[in-house]
């Protein structure tokens, strides 16, 4: 038992320190979002203007905003806010990417291009200037994070999906099961799905930080959730619009970002070593 | 090695060469440095992009901070703390009935680029086309009355009005509106300027390059024929957040800004190291609006109760630290028509909106505000959002970028003007309180008054205030339009602002008493 848990992802992956560092960091942003209300320690919303602008101490921990809202507690909050986009924007795009992508790569040639033709010119478009463009057209708030991220992110796991399916396509095993009459959708879902599976999964892992920034950046730049919503980008915009009356807003926002893009990217850098084969043998 | 001998780039370069060359080199590169260092380059920092080089697009202040640098007019303000005019393209000028005004341009005044002098032609095709319907100039509100121009010789004329218009010479002809361009410069252009550099300027500055979204490069023109601007190059930069231009100022990048309420305290408690912060009473008005004509807002009892659930106080502490003090309609304090107090008390009443609520039989209320992306009026919204609920109603806030927040008012902009629920607006004003009530009667429906406000009485007390020269009768007028403002619950009036400003001492800045920059009269300290 103890022999086949070592060999295991997990196993491999609890064997692996820097996997162990990023899983503690994700294990704790799991938390703090689902107990958000329980440890903030004042209600995110309550503003008290005689105490704005505090320095952390023993009641606020990392001191309070311009309207003396709790910064701790609205960052708690917040991460809320950026599981949840950061999940259900990966979730959707990736699963509309590995569709397109096996279909790209194991459908006829026209449709292939038409696809690849789509993956490229979303990939070209800069994510900030659709936001931007669909934040006029959209009303604010999370749905309209979820679609920029979803319009400019599905195209990348496409991108991926399809370059496995092409390369094992052609593998003998295919060519094989081909010969034996399996129908496609038996190739496709027992054959190739869990071929690709690895790559993407990395993707994601990677990607899930990426959506929590493009988020912040979204919020900080006025055009993600309303002002008001506890969304660490928020909070680092009051951080910079108050920076010159307490650098603690700005600091305070900018930590849980940088904990969260380490852990997720450790993350999928620690999936990658241990999902690819060439990288497991050179190690 | 002798192949490398023939292909170097410095084939017979001698050690002295290389000395010589390396000292021109550094000369060369110290040459920007010592123009900088001299103070003939001035950057002064500008809030928002100016529209373009056209008055008949002009919107406010921030044109005018153009305008006056590279146009003249018959007459400008004078720079300082009271609100006066001096002669400027005008020899002389004076009111030679209730409606005509006489003047006598400036001899040997020149356009720049060739186009000659600056004649009474000139003013006359610069004011008439604000009249010209096709023109849809965005400013013929502010000339009133005024109906044409007769040009009576070469360098004179007499401006005619209607009726008489009691702010021609406090808005119309020191303001955009009184702006001279070049007939002959504007006509070979077909008519408006949409030029990346204006054809023809006649101030203190010429444009040399306009960096879109960045910055406007002004250096002296050479063709000005006042004193010569004590700068060589001005750089008007865009900087849109206080926070930004702050930061841009303590780094040397911009000599004068003006800056956000929340720093004057700190500045106050640390003062700058060379440099100086200047307060100043601002006359723009920030207001909450409230579409009537919104079917969600049918009944005056909701309106009311959203005013009541407004706490003033509040918004002056978090959004304008303290710094300014709440308004009582949108004239303010020194002006004539300033009303002491209004007619709702600036704080909220939650007890009273709740009533109101009961009244119209509304237990909860979902409502919408659109507001500019800065941080005042964000953070104003938070506080509203806040204190409203306490009385049952439920505020979302919808954050826009200018281009976006200035279109959703607009009637040929599409639809959205119609929908309108709640506004958090700031408007500039000039020293004359026609300039305030002219955006709100009912023909400016679906262009500046996105409260959509209909009232006859206000529309008649407005036409009739124009002409009205007994100040205290015209006072009266404009006391009276607030209420009606305030009575409609359309309007909910915060506060008129301060204007602090944050200079280089090695500047001697010139502001208009509001502390609006006057760029043309700055010099050096």
């Amino acid at each position: 038992m103890m022999d086949r848990l070592k060999h295991s992802l997990i196993g491999r992956l609890l064997a692996d320190p820097m996997a162990v560092f990023a899983m503690a960091i994700i294990v704790g942003l799991v938390i703090v979002a689902v107990f958000a209300d329980v440890i903030s320690p004042h209600d995110h919303t309550a503003m008290n203007l005689a105490d704005r602008f505090a320095p952390p101490s023993s009641t606020y921990w990392l001191g309070t905003d311009n309207l003396g809202r709790d910064t701790f507690s609205r960052l708690a909050q917040g991460s809320r806010i950026a599981l949840y986009v950061a999940l259900v924007a990966v979730s959707i795009s990736g699963l509309i990417g590995l569709t397109l992508g096996m279909i790209a790569g194991f459908g006829p040639r026209w449709l292939d291009n038409v696809l690849l033709f789509v993956f490229d010119t979303l990939r070209a478009y800069p994510t900030i200037i659709l936001a931007l463009a669909l934040a006029a057209l959209l009303p604010r708030g999370l749905s309209t994070v979820i679609i920029v991220v979803v319009i400019t992110s599905f195209s990348e796991y496409g991108r991926v999906v399809r370059t496995q399916t092409l390369s094992l396509k052609n593998a003998e095993f295919i060519l094989a099961e081909r010969a034996m009459g399996a129908s496609a959708a038996r190739i496709v879902f027992h054959h190739v799905l869990p071929n690709v599976l690895g790559p993407f999964f990395i993707l994601a892992a990677m990607n899930l930080p990426v959506v929590i920034t493009i988020e912040a950046g979204m919020s900080f730049l006025g055009i993600g959730v309303p002002p008001g919503t506890p969304s660490w980008g928020a909070t680092l915009k009051d951080g910079f619009d108050y920076i010159r009356n307490t650098p603690w807003i700005i600091i305070a926002g900018g930590l849980p970002l940088i904990l969260v893009t380490l852990g997720f990217t450790f993350l999928g850098e620690a999936l990658r070593d241990q999902l690819d084969p060439k990288l497991r043998k050179s190690r | 090695m002798n192949d490398l001998k023939t292909t170097s780039i410095f084939p017979s370069l001698t050690r002295r060469q290389l000395f010589a060359g390396t000292a021109a080199l550094s000369a060369a590169t110290m040459f920007p440095i010592a123009a900088w260092a001299d103070g003939s380059r001035l950057n002064v920092r500008a809030y928002l992009e100016p529209d373009d080089y056209d008055p008949l697009d002009a919107s406010g202040f921030l044109e005018e901070l153009l305008y006056g640098c590279i146009y003249r007019k018959l007459i400008q303000y004078v720079p300082g703390e009271e609100w006066d005019w001096q002669l400027d393209l005008a020899e002389t000028i004076e009111q030679t009935s209730p409606t005509t005004i006489a003047f006598t341009l400036k001899e040997g005044q020149m356009w720049s680029d060739g186009f000659g002098e600056i004649t009474a032609e000139d003013v006359k095709f610069s004011m008439d086309r604000h009249m010209v319907e096709e023109n849809n100039s965005r400013i013929k509100p502010d000339l009133g009355t005024f109906t044409h121009v007769e040009v009576t010789g070469r360098l004179s004329g007499i401006i005619h009005m209607e009726r008489p218009f009691a702010p021609i010479w406090t808005i119309a002809l020191p303001y955009l509106a009184g702006t001279v361009i070049c007939k002959e410069a504007v006509e070979a252009a077909g008519g408006k300027i949409t030029t990346a550099i204006p054809p023809a300027v006649s101030g203190p500055y010429r444009v040399v390059e306009h960096r879109l979204g960045e910055r406007w490069v002004l250096e002296r023109n050479p063709d000005f024929s006042g004193e010569a601007a004590d700068f060589e190059r001005v750089d008007l930069i865009v900087v849109v957040d206080d926070s930004a231009a702050e930061i841009a100022k303590e780094a040397g990048d911009v000599d004068f800004t003006s800056i956000g309420a929340g720093s004057v305290q700190r500045l106050r408690d640390n003062p700058p190291a060379d440099a100086t912060m200047t307060l100043h009473p601002a006359l723009f008005y920030h207001w909450v609006g409230l579409n009537v004509q919104n079917p969600k807002f049918e009944d005056i009892r909701v309106r009311q109760a959203i005013m009541h659930a407004i706490d003033v106080p509040s918004i002056m502490q978090a959004a304008f630290f303290d710094v300014a003090e709440p308004s009582t309609g949108i004239i303010a304090p020194g002006l004539i028509g300033h009303r002491p107090e209004g007619l709702i008390p600036p704080q909220a009443d939650f007890a009273r909106a709740r009533e109101l609520l009961d009244e119209a039989g509304i237990d909860r209320l979902e409502i919408n505000i659109d507001v500019l992306n800065n941080v005042t009026h964000t953070t104003a919204a938070q506080v509203m959002q806040a204190m409203m609920a306490q009385a049952g109603i439920d505020l979302n806030i919808n954050v826009h970028e200018s281009g976006s927040f200035w279109s959703l008012g607009v009637a040929s902009d599409g639809d959205r003007w119609k929908d309108l629920e709640l506004t958090i607006k700031r408007f500039s004003m000039t020293p004359d309180p026609y300039y305030a009530t002219a955006w709100f009667v009912s023909d400016q429906i679906g262009d500046w008054n996105w409260e959509q406000f209909s009232n006859e009485e206000f529309d008649r007390l407005h036409d009739e205030a124009l002409s009205e020269t007994d100040p205290e009768r015209r006072d009266e007028m404009y006391r009276r339009m607030q209420d009606l403002m305030e009575e409609s619950g359309g309007y909910r009036f915060l506060t008129h602002g301060v204007t602090a400003n944050l200079f280089a001492d090695s500047i001697a800045p010139a502001t208009r008493p509001d502390g609006q920059p006057l760029v043309q009269f700055f010099r050096r300290a």
